[in-house]
This record gives structure tokens, C-alpha cells and sequence, in this order.
């Protein structure tokens, strides 16, 4: 995808003594990087809820990029250890909801390694920058909730199990996604 | 709410600004003044400063905040600096990127709400891990301030790196002369408690309250009875025990006292290499010692200690110059590392002074001194320079020509760094006075000569100044060996919580403000253990260090950090979870009066990690001025600058 | 009801569940168990108090529920509960994570060849109009006799047991007191999570739009969450919670996505995979998939599965200083 002038949606989580003193100290010894990224500054990775990197994909943000300390050198000792455990099963858990795997990711950068910060968003900037903008949901779901709410009363919430006025069992709405669910299970 | 934000020109249309400003120095004295003018003159109820990183200068702003009778929580700051203006130079998107920090920013302070501080009883004890010339210089300086300090040496005695030297640069003092006193003194403080042969197992606890778990490793010889007579040492048997106080130039015995002036002056068994341990059929000290304090069934002791502060001062180790291969490798014994070269001219070493060449004790009459061995060098992962290398050189060379008058000392040199106070006059006077050849070059190689002067080393290299070859016939190379972190520091680190860079050292709060803080709060760097020092250097870190310990504990109670984990009982569930999630042991499970449960969090254990918060399946523990709703503030924030920009 | 009677229903079993029941009530405050629902296909959950409630208690294919979900909302009483084999990983997990005590508990375990799942059933006709069932043979390799205003119609019950049945590796209950009948060799397949295969064919894209489709369905009445045996924080669940606001009101794609993703985060470690939430949605929205992708990750990481031990630590409330199975991510680059 061609680089729109503008800035890719980028959010960082950064622990405040490691990563976020790694990023300053880029910064201090002026290593060029991409501007894409915007820093979220927590306490510790183990702080990073899991939930915050779902949120912020879910809402428009192309990638997230959480930082600790190294395995280990965590200032509370254990936050990035625990980090690392529930990190990595969301990390593996996104790709199934459609979200690219590259768009998440999580790495360890210590206060003094400005360069390997830099390396890391670089890389990681490009990469969100090779998979494009997420695919968009908000206004196209906005229009079609507002719609569906319209709809609802009437339709989209069936009595299952009685009849309608006709006489005639209507087929569970349910029953019509589930011939998208079962294309797909059965598509191969 | 009415939020300031200053600094930033587009700020005025986020939600509750009401103000927005500029100052070309927001951090100085009237950049200051300007923040609590503005806060008093619109009311304001928080305030965004977009400046530099929080890291810098948050406690600073803070203050300002509190003064003008704000809540210092009620403040934020965007880092334009460090993460904006820093990084790039293209101005539409790094103007983009300020505005968008500056956004959240505003977002996460309309959901910041005043937290106040609790106080708590401190410790007034320091625990000084090292006893070099830094950790002696930080222990009398805080015993003498009046704080119990707990003295923790790995090795048999006190004086580390100094005690080992024969000179110190530029003054040519007696180094042991000028310590030895120093270490007497830390020997017979009443306020001084020495552990030595002893390390650090564990620490926990925060800052005026840490516990730490010491290990005091056996020694084999009751210390309350050894009176350091040294019997033992004169009968042992095995003399063949490589002695690391003179840098394994000479052999020493299995039971050794490490040398003359070493405090404690007592006795210790080493059972790697003590006939009675590894044979199993030894046991003339136990015989001949006077003070029956021989005990070979001593065992390691762990003792706790409750302390206020830590202050590492672990020192350094000095590169293996056998990754050299253009040294020898160590193969050639008239190849020795500086260190080694001190002993033989120390008084008080092993050749009692003389200099005197390993391979056949014959005088040198040609030293060569080579620089930047292990330092400066990427080809050995060692890119620093070791900041002291030149001098003691300078000083080698100087005592080399002061020792042997008739001899020649070359030093190869890639350039001279002499900074400190009369370093660099010292330096000129090896050269002109003491007629020292200095060659701007690199060492290419050595190998022994062959022929009539095949006892010799054929040291080859090059000189940039003359843009020449050079090769000089040397009776003893000495290499300038750089300094290493000391071996085991990141384990040490790791123990303390405490970062450290790429080659172990550890890790300043801030390089130039805060060079003696760790991250870790209670917890200060004194000494090479933070990067290769000379002695006074060491000394006034180490000085400064006590100032910062003597200071905190100067007060009864300590201030909590309020950043600390709240529970809202109302939500919480009672599971558990938190409870045995959080590596502090910060929270307890309270019953209610009808035997339901909830958590509790025990205000002064608690570090503000989070772990938590995360664990909580209602998230009914919140980690305060960083709670779900303040981070999720800042996400909506940029996902909704984004709805909006894609859209038009 | 005699059309009821079914070889899993067997008039020994029930009459030994009755028996068993009976000898514990003056112990507990009441059993929960099965009952006949509004219809011949329909189970319902009942409370035996005393004897006379005694008659209301069957137990056969139609029994679906899961009837774990009901005790975090009644601790506080001492109660007897009627599980099969994958309810009774439910109690185990409530166990482990300490929401209930086990001394207030008398489980009467029922070893299960399987349930079936009326959804395949509805495929095939209307529900509604089915006046009586009767199960043959065993579940397994029996059939189902329905009487349907045309007359009967025999199906063979295989084609019916529910998904989590085909695949069941513990139909005896894991925890129990009573147990009630003989235990079962397990008869499901090896789990190998074709469903999850199937969707990971699709390209990413076609993975977003797919659930974007499956979740606009979402009306947000979190039937999913009311029946989940794990979610015993439903009274203060985030997804209705101010303070911290993670969801708002706005029936929009991504809050409702989002939610479904917080109850997958949330079960991470802990979800037995009952079905429950996806039984219960009547949207028909594939949510179980969500849970089983974490469980398949879960066990491939950290060789863990919910609710089949008292003593294991959940995998996310621990770590290892070494993770075996975790690549180091910073030397990914």
C-alpha cells in the first residue's frame, strides 16, 4: 500500500523504566525514526492489559507495539513476565478474528538501548506500513447497527419457537447466518 | 473541569481547555512561575505541559502544580521532545504527532482525580554492597552521619581494586598508605557492621523498608577466634593456590590472610583446594592454630538485615586479554597485565618491588606498555574507553624509569585521555622528564625473538604519526587492560531490581542529573560499578551517594508513593486472584462480616506495578493515575482523531 | 412422559439418582437437576427441596445444560448439583479458583454419552411440531424416535449429539460423590480443531469480514455471559461498568466485537468449552470458536486445559523465568 503522506495509527505501550527511558533516549541522541507511533506511558508491561491492545485494533488502530524491560530486568521484577505469557496468547489469538498477526507485537528494550528502539519501531512501523491501513469497520458499522436497531423489533429478534401468524414456523434468523458459518466450516 | 494546557498553540479546541499557552522555558524559574500564575488567575483544575519526556522534569512541573494549590496528580505531560521533535524532522506530521500527545494528554487528565500521599517509618540503615575504596568511602560516610550501615564484601577482605595497587596517579601516593587507614577505620566504626566473605542472597522489601537475606559463606575458621597470627599459613602444606590478591604472579596457600593490612585480618580456608577438602587427610592448621578456630564443619549462614537503602559499590574486573590474539593470548609470561605489573612494583608484592620478568626473574631493561586492551576495541564487544587506563599507564611508565634509571619505556597509545585535575601535566612529565616514548599506534603483533636475544618479545606496530612500521625489542610488554563490570553484576541487578546497560554496568536514574539514583527508589550507585572510574571519582560518587541516603533517612517517615493499587469493593468478587498474582504479597484478602471476602491492598508494599489490575476479572482493582478508564481515555483519544481524519 | 423413557434415561439410573438424592436432602438446601421442559425436547433445570419434588427428576439426552452456571449466584447455601462428565470440569474449575467450597457441594455425578444439540435437529424440521421423543439404543449408535403430527420419524441420534460430544473425552464426571451409574469409555475423537482450520483457510480479510457479519448480528443481551459457568462476575461485568468504561451503550460493531473478544480474554485459562455461550445465543453466532482458539493456543503454549484438575495454577496467574514455548519476540526482528 503506497505511503499516504500521512501517518499510519500506531499505538505504543511503554513501561515507564525501561522502554519509555529507551524511546527518551532515542530521542535524546536524535535517531531518525517514523513519527507513526504515538506513546502510551503504563508503569510496567504487566500493567498492559491485553484487553487495551483489543480495544485499540478494534478501533481503527493499524498496529500496537507493547515494550518492556528484558526478561528478568523488570523494575517489579515479575510484570513482564506475566506480560510476556498473556501477550503472547493474544498474539496468537488475533489472527482468527481477521486481525493480521504482524499488527500486534510485543519486545523488551532496556533505558539504554536507544538504537534498538529506534530498530524496533523502525521495523515495526514498516511492517504496519506493508500490511496497509486495518480494515475498517466504524462507519460502515455505524450505518449498518442503525439500520439493524430499526430493524430489530420487527425482525432480527424472531420468538423461536412459535409460530407466526401465518401458522407457519418462521426459520430462525439464526438458522440463516448459520449457512455462513457452515459454508464455512464445510467450505474446503 | 478547566484544564491549562501549555506549550501547544492548537490545544484550545479540546474538550475543557480553557487555556493554552507557550513559554520558551517551561521547566526554568519564570516557566514556572507562569504555570502557577495561570492556574491561580483562570481556576484551572489541571494542567498539560507538552515539553519533555515525564522522566525529566514530571516531579518538577508537579511541584509547580502543588504550589499554586493544585493537586499534583492533576497534571500531565506530552512529550513533544524525546519522542517528537527528536525523532524528525518533518514538520506536518511531527506537528500532527504533538497535537495528537498533546490530546491524550488533555483526555487522560479529565479522568486524573488528586491523590494524596501516606506517610511511613523508615529504617534508618543502609546496606553497602562492596568494599572497595567506593563502599569504604560510603560506609564511614554514613556511619558517620550517624546511620547503621551493614558492610558487604564476597571477598576474605576489605579494599578491593586500590588495596592491590602500588601508586596512585597523578600524586604518586602510596595507594594501600592512603586506604589502609580508611579500612581500619571501617574495621573498628561501632556503627559499621563488616560481613565479609559474604554476598547478597536476596532484597525485598522498598524503599525504608527493605529485608534483605545475606549470605556468609564459610571460612572455615571461627572469626571470633582467629586473632590473624598466621601459624596456619606458615605450616599449610598446599602452596601451590594461585594468589589472586597478587594477581596469580605468585602461589599462596590454602588457608591465607590475603595480604598484611587486609581487614578483617583473619584467616579463611579455600575448600577447592584445601588438602583436608579435596583429599580429605589434611589437618595441620586445625593443629597448630593457637586460637582453636579451625572448623571444617562451618557451614554457610544467610542472616536478614533490615535496611533503608541500599548503595551498590560492586567495582569492576578488568578484561581477560587472552581474547588477543595479537597479545600472545597469554601464551608469553613476559606479557603481563598492568594490574599484575602493580604488584611487582608495590613494596609491599611479591618480588618485594623488583622488577622482574616472569619467564626468568632477570630485570627489564625495555618495557613496552600497551593501551586500549579491551577498551575502545568493537572487536571484542568492548567499545568504551575505561577512563583510567591512560593515566596509570603514564604512571607505570614513570615508576619504570624511576625503578630501573637505565631502562626504556615505550608506551603504544591511540590517544592520550588525561581530563582530571593535573592528569594531563602528569602525563608531559612522563614524557619529558621521565624521557618515555610515547607511539601513536596500534599493536599488530607480538612474538618471541629467536637467535642470540631469543629470550625476547618482538613487539611490531604501527606509528600514525610518522605513518611508519615500528618494531621494538621488549623485555616485558605490560598491557593496559580496560575495565569490565564485575563479574556477577547483572545477577546482582537483577536481585536489587535495578537496570543495567549491555556490559553489565549498572544503570543511572538520569546520566546527567541523577547519576548517583537508580530507578529503583532507595536504592544508589557509588563507584566503577556504574562505569570504569578512577579513584577520586569513585570516591566522590560514592560521598555523593551517602549525601543522597543521609538525606532520605534524615526523615522519621517516608512519603508512600499514593500510584498504588485500589480496590472498589463494591465490585470486587473476592476470587483471589490479585492476591496471588502480585510479586510484593501487596494484597490480603479481607472478611466481611458475612464471611465474604474482598482485597485489600497494604498501601506501603505496594509498588504501582498493575499486575493486578490485569489479573482482576472485573477489574475492580485499579491501579491508580493509571487506571483502565485513564489509558483507555488515551486510546479513544487517538482512535478518535483518526475516525475523524480518515473520514474527511 | 413414558415417550421420554430413553436408554440413557434408563428406569434404574433415575431411580438410584432419585434414591441417592433423597438420602442427601436433609444435608443440603436443595439439588439442582433436571427436569422435563416446555416441550418433549426441552430440559429444564429443577429444585428438589423435598421428597415429593423427587418425580420431577429425569435425566437423558435432552439435558443439555450446564447446570454449574447456576452456583456462583447461590454460594453462601450448601446445595447438591446433578453433572455430567464436561459440567462437572465446570465445577472443578469453580473449585480450583476457589468460588466455591467444596464442603457446600455434594455433586451427583452422571456419566454422559452425549447431548444433543437442537440446532441440527431445527435444520431438518420444525421443532415445534414434535409431540413426543424417544431415544433407542445409545446415544452413540442408537436412533431418536420423534412423533410428529405426520406420524414418527426415526433419525439416528449420532447425527444430532452436540459438537462438544463428538469430541468428549470425559463423560464421567472428574468430581463427584454420588457417582450415579456406570463410568463410560470416553468415545469422542481426538480434538483436532478442524472448525478453527476451516476459518484459518480463509485469507485475514475474509476472517474480518466473516466475524464482522457473524458479530453485526450481536443484539448485545449477553445470554452468552448469563449462561457461562465461568462468568460469576456477571453482576459487576465489565461490559455494564462505568468505572472502568470499557464498553459504552453504542450498538456499534466494535463495542459489540470487542465484548466478545473481553469474554474470550476473560475465559482465557478458564473455559471448559460447555458450549454454553454459544448454545445460548439466539443469534446463532459462532462464539465458541472465539473460546477454542484460546484453549487450542493455551494448550499448544502452555500444555493446559481448564478444569480437569483441583491443584493446577491457571497458566496467565504464573510464568516461567525460561518460557519453554515462547520465542524471545525482540530477536524475531
Amino acid at each position: 500500500m503506497p505511503d499516504l503522506g500521512r501517518d499510519y495509527r500506531i499505538i505504543g505501550f511503554l513501561c515507564n523504566w525501561c522502554s519509555y527511558g529507551g524511546a527518551d533516549a532515542a530521542g535524546v541522541a536524535r535517531f531518525n525514526q517514523p513519527t507513526d507511533l504515538r506513546i502510551i506511558r503504563v508503569p510496567c508491561s504487566g500493567r498492559v492489559d491485553p484487553m487495551f491492545v483489543a480495544k485499540a485494533l478494534l478501533s481503527g488502530a493499524d498496529g500496537v507495539l507493547v515494550s518492556g524491560c528484558h526478561p528478568r530486568d523488570c523494575h517489579y521484577t515479575e510484570g513482564n513476565l506475566y506480560a510476556r505469557r498473556r501477550l503472547e496468547l493474544l498474539r496468537r489469538f488475533l489472527p482468527i478474528i481477521g486481525i493480521d498477526e504482524g499488527r500486534f507485537e510485543y519486545v523488551w528494550v532496556s533505558a539504554s538501548e536507544g538504537s534498538r528502539w529506534r530498530d524496533m519501531v523502525t521495523k515495526f512501523t514498516d511492517k504496519i506500513h506493508s500490511l496497509g491501513h486495518i480494515p475498517r469497520m466504524a462507519e460502515t458499522a455505524r450505518t449498518l447497527c442503525a439500520l439493524e436497531g430499526m430493524l430489530g423489533a420487527s425482525s432480527a429478534q424472531p420468538d423461536m419457537w412459535h409460530a407466526d401468524a401465518s401458522g407457519r414456523q418462521p426459520r430462525h434468523d439464526a438458522l440463516l447466518h448459520m449457512d455462513d458459518y457452515k459454508e464455512v466450516m464445510d467450505g474446503e | 473541569m478547566r484544564i491549562g494546557v501549555m506549550v501547544c498553540h492548537a490545544a484550545r479546541e479540546f474538550p475543557d481547555v480553557v487555556f493554552a499557552t507557550d513559554h520558551m522555558y517551561a521547566c526554568s524559574d519564570p516557566g514556572q512561575g507562569t504555570i502557577e500564575q495561570t492556574i491561580r488567575s483562570l481556576k484551572l483544575d489541571g494542567v498539560v505541559v507538552a515539553s519533555c519526556s515525564p522522566r525529566m522534569h514530571e516531579v518538577t512541573f508537579r511541584r509547580a502544580v502543588e504550589r499554586a494549590g493544585l493537586n499534583r496528580y492533576m497534571f500531565e505531560m506530552a512529550n513533544i521532545r524525546e519522542h517528537v521533535a527528536w525523532i524528525s524532522l518533518d514538520r506536518k506530521r511531527n506537528t500532527e504527532k504533538a497535537t495528537d500527545l498533546v490530546r491524550m494528554a488533555v483526555e487522560k487528565l479529565r479522568h486524573n482525580r488528586p491523590l494524596t500521599a501516606k506517610s511511613f517509618e523508615v529504617q534508618k540503615r543502609v546496606l553497602i554492597i562492596g568494599a572497595g575504596v567506593a563502599g569504604i568511602q560510603a560506609a564511614l560516610d554514613c556511619a558517620e552521619g550517624g546511620l547503621d550501615v551493614i558492610l558487604v564484601e564476597r571477598r576474605q577482605s576489605i579494599g578491593g581494586v586500590m588495596s592491590k595497587l602500588d601508586k596512585t596517579f597523578p600524586t604518586v601516593d602510596c595507594s594501600v598508605c592512603v586506604l589502609g587507614p580508611k579500612m581500619v577505620d571501617v574495621g573498628q566504626h561501632p556503627r559499621i557492621t563488616l560481613l565479609a566473605l559474604s554476598e547478597v542472597e536476596e532484597l525485598s522489601g522498598y524503599v525504608g523498608n527493605f529485608e534483605v537475606k545475606i549470605r556468609k559463606k564459610s571460612a572455615f575458621v571461627d572469626w571470633t577466634k582467629c586473632t590473624g597470627c598466621g601459624a596456619c599459613l606458615e605450616k599449610c602444606p598446599s602452596k601451590k593456590v594461585r594468589d589472586s590478591h597478587n594477581e596469580g604472579i605468585t602461589t599462596t596457600t590454602a588457608i591465607t590472610i590475603p595480604f598484611p593490612q587486609a581487614i578483617p585480618k583473619r584467616a579463611a580456608i579455600d575448600p577447592a583446594v584445601c588438602l583436608h577438602f579435596t583429599k580429605g587427610k589434611c589437618g595441620v592448621c586445625k593443629k597448630v592454630c593457637p586460637a582453636d578456630a579451625i572448623d571444617y564443619d562451618m557451614q554457610d549462614e544467610i542472616v536478614t538485615e533490615k535496611v533503608g537503602a541500599v548503595i551498590a559499590a560492586t567495582g569492576l574486573d578488568l578484561f581477560d586479554h587472552r581474547k588477543c590474539g595479537e597479545y600472545g593470548g597469554g601464551r608469553y609470561p613476559d606479557v603481563i597485565t598492568s594490574l599484575q605489573y602493580e604488584r611487582m612494583l608495590s613494596a609491599s608484592g611479591p618480588t618485594a618491588g623488583h622488577i622482574k620478568r616472569p619467564s626468568d626473574g632477570t630485570e627489564p631493561k625495555t618495557v613496552v606498555f600497551i593501551s586500549c586492551v579491551g577498551s575502545r576495541d568493537r572487536s571484542v564487544d568492548r567499545p568504551y574507553c575505561s577512563n583510567f587506563c591512560c593515566m596509570y599507564t603514564a604512571k607505570q611508565a614513570i615508576l619504570t624509569r624511576d625503578h630501573i634509571p637505565d631502562s626504556r619505556a615505550y608506551v603504544f597509545y591511540m590517544d592520550i585521555r588525561a581530563t582530571g585535575k593535573g592528569y594531563e601535566e602528569f602525563v608531559r612529565r612522563a614524557q619529558e622528564e621521565y624521557e618515555v616514548q610515547y607511539i601513536r599506534g596500534r599493536v599488530a603483533q607480538i612474538y618471541p625473538t629467536t637467535g642470540e636475544d631469543g629470550n625476547q618479545l618482538m613487539v611490531r606496530g604501527a606509528d600514525t604519526l610518522l605513518g611508519t612500521q615500528v618494531e621494538i625489542k621488549a623485555d616485558l610488554v605490560v598491557l593496559a587492560v580496560g575495565a569490565e563490570s564485575a563479574h556477577g553484576a547483572p545477577a546482582l541487578a537483577e536481585k536489587l531490581r535495578i537496570s543495567y546497560d549491555a556490559y553489565g554496568f549498572f544503570l543511572e536514574s538520569h546520566p546527567k542529573l541523577r547519576p548517583v539514583e537508580t530507578n529503583t527508589v532507595g536504592v544508589f550507585l557509588a563507584g566503577a560499578c556504574q562505569a570504569p572510574k578512577d579513584i577520586p571519582a569513585s570516591v566522590a560518587q560514592a560521598s555523593a551517594a551517602a549525601g543522597k541516603v543521609l538525606a532520605l533517612l534524615s526523615k522519621d517517615k517516608l512519603e508512600s508513593d499514593p500510584q498504588i493499587a485500589q480496590v472498589q469493593t463494591m465490585r470486587c468478587i473476592g476470587c483471589g486472584k490479585c492476591e496471588r498474582t502480585c510479586p510484593f504479597g501487596a494484597i490480603r484478602m479481607r472478611e466481611l462480616r458475612d464471611g465474604s471476602k474482598r482485597a485489600e491492598v497494604v498501601e506501603t508494599v505496594c509498588q504501582g506495578c498493575g499486575i493486578c489490575s490485569v489479573t482482576c476479572p472485573v477489574r475492580a482493582i485499579q491501579l491508580a493515575h493509571f487506571t483502565d478508564s485513564q489509558l483507555l481515555a488515551e486510546v479513544n483519544a487517538l482512535c478518535r482523531t483518526w475516525d475523524e481524519t480518515t473520514e474527511s | 412422559m413414558a415417550s421420554n423413557s430413553s436408554a440413557s434415561d434408563s428406569p434404574d439410573r433415575i431411580k438410584t439418582l432419585r434414591a441417592k438424592i433423597a438420602s442427601e436432602l436433609p444435608n443440603v438446601d436443595f439439588v439442582l437437576g433436571y427436569g422435563r421442559g416446555f416441550d418433549p425436547l426441552h430440559a429444564t433445570p429443577v429444585t428438589v427441596r423435598t421428597e415429593k419434588d423427587l418425580d420431577r427428576l429425569i435425566f437423558d439426552p435432552t439435558c443439555v445444560q450446564n447446570l454449574a452456571t447456576s452456583l456462583y449466584g447461590l454460594r453462601g447455601k450448601r446445595l447438591g448439583v446433578v453433572v455430567k462428565g464436561c459440567d462437572s470440569r465446570s465445577i472443578v474449575q469453580l473449585l480450583q479458583e476457589r468460588l466455591w467450597e467444596r464442603e457446600n457441594l455434594v455433586v451427583f455425578g452422571l456419566p454422559c454419552e452425549g447431548v444433543i444439540d437442537l440446532a441440527k435437529l431445527r435444520v431438518t424440521m420444525d421443532i415445534a411440531s414434535v409431540k413426543a421423543v424417544r431415544f433407542e439404543g445409545s446415544v452413540r449408535d442408537g436412533k431418536v424416535v420423534l412423533t410428529l403430527p405426520e406420524g414418527e420419524r426415526e433419525l439416528p441420534s449420532a447425527g444430532l449429539l452436540a459438537d462438544k460430544c463428538l469430541r468428549c473425552q470425559h463423560p464421567n464426571p472428574l468430581v463427584s460423590d454420588h457417582l450415579i451409574g456406570p463410568e463410560i469409555e470416553p468415545q469422542g475423537a481426538q480434538d483436532t480443531y478442524a472448525d478453527l482450520a476451516a476459518l484459518e483457510k480463509l485469507s485475514t480479510q475474509e476472517r474480518f469480514d466473516f466475524w464482522k457479519r457473524q458479530m453485526g448480528r450481536c443484539i448485545r443481551c449477553y445470554a452468552c455471559r448469563n449462561a457461562c459457568p465461568l462468568c460469576v462476575c456477571k453482576h459487576v461485568c465489565l461490559a455494564d461498568s462505568r468505572e472502568p468504561h470499557w464498553l459504552s451503550a453504542e450498538a456499534t460493531l466494535q463495542e459489540k466485537w470487542l465484548f466478545q473478544v473481553m469474554h474470550a480474554l476473560h475465559l482465557a485459562g478458564r473455559c471448559t468449552e460447555c458450549g454454553e455461550c454459544q448454545r445460548s445465543c439466539p443469534m446463532g453466532i459462532p462464539i465458541l470458536l472465539l473460546k477454542r482458539m484460546m484453549n487450542r493456543e493455551l494448550k499448544e503454549l502452555f500444555n493446559y486445559q481448564a478444569g480437569v484438575s483441583l491443584e493446577a495454577v491457571p497458566p496467565l496467574h504464573t510464568f516461567l523465568m525460561e518460557e519453554d514455548r515462547i520465542k524471545d519476540r525482540g530477536l524475531l526482528w
